[in-house]
């Protein structure tokens, strides 16, 4: 299965917290809007590779400033709105 | 997730329906933009600029106004930010470009007109868009009848300003423009309370003329051979430049700016070799109007610069910042403000010129003439580009199209063909 893992936040400061850490691993991650499945807020969360999820894990574990509000592995979709 | 409701609620917006609108944008966002190859680090930050879209900037104008300043919605790229900035206010672009809005706007007005004006107008009334509740004043202008008309409907809604732009570039036209930015400059103080000194404008000056080199340094990259950023993302970048903090946006795209020029000397390219280079020019993009981009992108051909509004027209030339007095910067800002050649001016051959200069500078195949329907100006001016055009032996298309999906297999088999005519020619040269 093709997944994405999104790691979503309570504010988007939580969100660039996690993400300054992750540049300063080398670790690769995309922002992205959160999909509508996972939550009803608009805003952002944090999409990496579900191979690297527990590594993701243990920076957000080693960081407890950082405040998350939930790690999703989903499939990834996508259409072709202009078919 | 942060939650926005409480905020969105004291905007007085329509929750209920702005909720549909919710429900679609990530995922636009996501299949239009996410999906592309080889996209730069540095476009993390427009992936949280458009993520926020509804959130944190609105936030930030909340925030804003809380401590009594004041926020300025334009439409257009003729309304000096420099004034608004130096009364310490804050411009923001509003421009619909999504078929959402068209419905509501049908409303008020009549079907056939331009779907961005239907959209802009459909936002307001709608209340489902929350840059439009969170403007203390819209400032308008004469640049079409349709938008000229629309500010009349509008003003039932919000208080508005209507900027007076001259239609031709004589030596009395400058000036006349330079007294409607005296009278603008006027009204800003007005409503926020500040005066505007020769000191502010000084320094506002300065600030958006970085904002201009910065995008020009954004926009020098995709002349290289091997093209380091997508014409889409490119396109978004100019388009989040119309609202977003100024200096915030200066610094993100110099950091992207770095790495794309890093892109360029280790000859990294997100188009494969030989891929048609595409110079798109006509009617504005707003945010999430990214059709044509989209298209031409997804059907073998790359975007390498937009002569529009969302494009060169918002940035090329700088205000002269040598200037103490206000009546010199005021002279300065309408020379540097009538010098944009918008389809709106009779005679335009300005944006020929232009056209031909930027097809050169960016080294470009072919020229793709975008028009939204019932844009008569652009639409018109088509005649005299495209002969210009066939002159200089540069193949040209026209395509007009509004914010629907519906006619995208359409253009999709016209750009096909159109790219194919291009690499035969290409071939046929070597």
């Amino acid at each position: 299965m093709n997944s994405n893992t999104y790691i979503l936040f309570p504010s988007h400061s939580d969100g660039l917290a996690l993400e300054k850490k992750l540049k300063e691993e080398s670790i690769k991650y995309t922002i992205s809007p959160t999909p509508r499945s996972l939550s009803e807020c608009c805003g952002i969360s944090i999409m990496i590779s579900p191979e690297i999820c527990h590594t993701v894990e243990s920076i957000i574990k080693e960081n407890r400033d950082i405040r998350i509000s939930g790690i999703h592995t989903i499939e990834r979709k996508s259409r072709d709105w202009f078919k | 997730m942060a939650d926005y409701r409480e905020l969105w609620e004291s905007l007085d917006m329509d929750l209920e329906k702005h909720d549909e609108l919710c429900q679609v944008l990530p995922e636009f966002y996501g299949d239009i933009y996410m999906t592309q190859e080889k996209r730069p680090e540095g476009m993390n930050y427009f992936n949280f600029v458009i993520s926020e879209i509804h959130g944190l900037r609105i936030k930030e104008l909340n925030e804003h106004r809380k401590n009594g300043k004041k926020v300025f919605g334009s439409f257009c790229v003729f309304v000096p930010d420099e004034v608004i900035l130096a009364a310490d206010g804050i411009g923001v672009g509003l421009c619909g470009g999504s078929e959402f809005w068209v419905p509501d706007g049908e409303k008020v007005l009549p079907r056939n007109m331009c779907p961005l004006i239907k959209a802009s107008v459909g936002a307001k009334i709608s209340g489902t868009c929350p840059y439009f509740q969170s403007a203390d004043m819209l400032v308008g202008e004469t640049t079409c009848d349709g938008k000229k008309k629309a500010w009349e409907i509008l003003e039932d809604y919000i208080p508005m300003h209507v900027m007076d732009l001259p239609q031709m570039k004589r030596e009395k036209d400058k000036e006349n423009f330079k007294d409607e930015i005296k009278i603008f400059k006027e009204k800003v103080e007005e409503v926020t309370g500040n005066k505007v000194s020769a000191e502010s404008l000084k320094e506002t000056i300065k600030l958006v003329n970085n904002k201009r080199k910065t995008l020009q340094r954004l926009y020098n990259t995709r002349k290289a051979e091997n093209l380091p950023i997508s014409g889409k993302d490119a396109l978004l970048i100019t388009q989040v430049a119309f609202y977003d903090d100024t200096n915030r946006f200066i610094d993100k795209v110099n950091e992207l700016c770095d790495e794309l020029e890093n892109r360029i000397e280790e000859k990294v390219s997100v188009f494969k070799e030989g891929t048609p280079r595409i110079l798109l020019t006509g009617t504005p993009m707003a945010i999430p109007n990214w059709k044509m981009h989209h298209l031409i992108e997804t059907s073998g051909g790359a975007v390498v610069c937009e002569e529009a509004c969302t494009g060169t027209k918002y940035f090329e030339r700088l205000v002269d910042e040598d200037n103490e007095d206000l009546d010199s910067q005021l002279r300065a800002l309408s020379e540097r403000y009538m010098g944009i050649n918008c389809a709106c001016f009779s005679p335009n051959d300005g944006r020929i010129d232009d056209i031909i200069r930027l097809y050169k500078e960016y080294n470009a195949d072919g020229v793709i003439y975008n028009s939204l329907p019932f844009c008569h100006t652009y639409a018109i001016e088509y005649k005299k580009v495209k002969d210009a055009l066939e002159k200089e032996g540069i193949p040209v298309i026209m395509i007009e199209t509004d914010y629907s999906l519906q006619d995208a297999g359409q253009i999709n088999t016209r750009l096909e063909a159109f790219f194919e005519m291009i690499n035969m020619n290409k071939e046929l040269a070597i």
